[in-house]
């Protein structure tokens, strides 16, 4: 039964009341059924069989095209569906084989830079090219080994972020916890520092891409292992410094774990040869002939000069 | 009883015939199916009131899925299709849910 029965008289004044949600959710039956009902009462013969059975067949017509459209609907749905996850995953293969693809490459340059260190050290001499490698060494240029601090860092387990805290914050480790480390540990007196394996240099990012946290464009995953090769007091001084302080407490109060320890024999590999930028003047003085100059020299002159900056120190 | 026969004539219809939706109309089913659920339980508790009637059930339900439609159609082009269509679910979702109540009343008297 609905619960307001209206009656034929009052159908054409009736209105809609103020709050129209309220109306909605009290009564929720288009109203048209109670008007024609209370329309048939009124007038018996409006309902008559004659009229009825076309009625009663378009009904039945139009339940069903309901039927055919339920199964339309659901037959799409589901052909999406693997179209969905088939793109997806197409995508996810892609990435991996670019990464591998990636790795490949690199490895080959890691190859060849030590083929052109060799050669570099065959045609100095001994003392120029020991300065050479002891500055590549500090730039993050060359592989390293030595002993050294390593910061461990990871994410609290994910059963604890059911009870998540509003006062202490998340319980992952933010880009910022590795930057945080990365430059105490340079300030600490760390002479080569890699994130997960990933060689910091002078001009290393630590960033963050929606969850991933980029290293140098690189994506790393925890636990985050962060390495440092240094004097022998660097864990006593990276100890007591403002990131290990902090990290200590979040760690205590988030679940997400933080340890140092002192290992021996570390190697850290090179970092990828860095993108030599060429300032250029913002006004060419005469157009016409730098334009021209330009034109000719940039393939040549630039791939010759590359190597002298870090030949020359 | 009839009506329970032909929706399930229907849904065989379309499984068996499989027809391709032209992707202009995409967008529109899901809202056009959540209209003809609305239209659906409104005939269903309508009979259960036994005030039924052929032409109201007709006319609700075209009218119902061609608004619907409309009504996300516009918003597409205002650029607010996401929260019209939201607005629209939420409208038809109360009147679904009312309807679903008083047919449980009905069959259950609870």
């Amino acid at each position: 039964m609905t619960d307001a029965p209206r009656d034929g008289r009052n159908r054409g004044d009736r209105v809609y009341a103020p709050d129209f949600l309220t109306e909605l959710f009290r009564n929720p039956l288009d109203p048209g059924y109670a008007d024609a009902a209370a329309r048939r009462r009124e007038d018996p013969q409006s309902g008559s069989a004659w009229r009825r059975w076309p009625a009663r067949s378009v009904t039945l017509v139009v339940v069903l095209v309901l039927g055919f459209l339920f199964a339309v609907a659901y037959r799409q749905t589901m052909e999406d569906e693997p179209g969905r996850s088939q793109v997806r995953s197409g995508l996810v293969e892609q990435i991996k084989q670019r990464e591998s693809e990636t790795d490949r490459l690199s490895e080959r340059a890691e190859q060849l830079r030590a083929e052109v260190a060799r050669q570099r050290a065959a045609a100095l001499g001994s003392s120029e090219a020991a300065r050479l490698r002891s500055l590549e060494a500090g730039t993050g240029l060359g592989r390293v080994r030595g002993d050294g601090v390593v910061v461990r860092l990871a994410d609290a387990p994910k059963d604890e972020d059911a009870v998540i805290r509003a006062d202490v914050g998340p319980s992952q480790v933010l880009y910022s916890d590795l930057q945080g480390v990365a430059n105490d540990l340079w300030a600490a007196g760390a002479e080569a520092i890699a994130v997960n394996g990933q060689r910091l240099t002078a001009m290393s990012t630590i960033r963050q891409a929606g969850q991933a946290i980029l290293v140098d464009y690189r994506p790393v995953t925890g636990p985050y292992e962060v390495s440092a090769i240094g004097p022998e007091e660097m864990r006593d001084r990276y100890d007591r410094s403002r990131s290990a302080l902090t990290m200590r407490t979040v760690a205590e109060e988030t679940g997400l774990s933080f340890g140092i320890r002192e290992a021996e024999d570390l190697t850290l590999p090179a970092a990828p040869d860095p993108r030599l930028r060429y300032a250029e003047p913002s006004v060419s003085p005469s157009p016409s002939p730098s334009g021209a100059d330009r034109s000719v020299s940039p393939g040549p002159s630039r791939s010759g000069t590359s190597p002298s900056p870090s030949g020359g120190g | 009883m009839i009506a329970v026969l032909a929706l399930v004539a229907g849904v065989a219809l379309g499984l068996w015939y499989d027809p391709e939706v032209p992707a202009a109309l995409q967008p529109y089913l899901p809202i056009a199916v959540v209209a003809a659920l609305d239209a659906v339980f409104g005939g269903v508790r309508a009979k259960l009131d036994r005030i039924f009637d052929d032409k109201q059930f007709v006319v609700s339900f075209i009218s119902n899925v061609l608004v619907a439609g409309l009504i996300v159609y516009l918003g597409d082009q205002l650029g607010v299709g996401g929260q019209l269509s939201t607005g629209v679910v939420v409208v038809l979702g109360v009147r679904i849910f009312g309807n679903v109540a008083a047919i449980r009343r009905h069959l259950f008297r609870a």
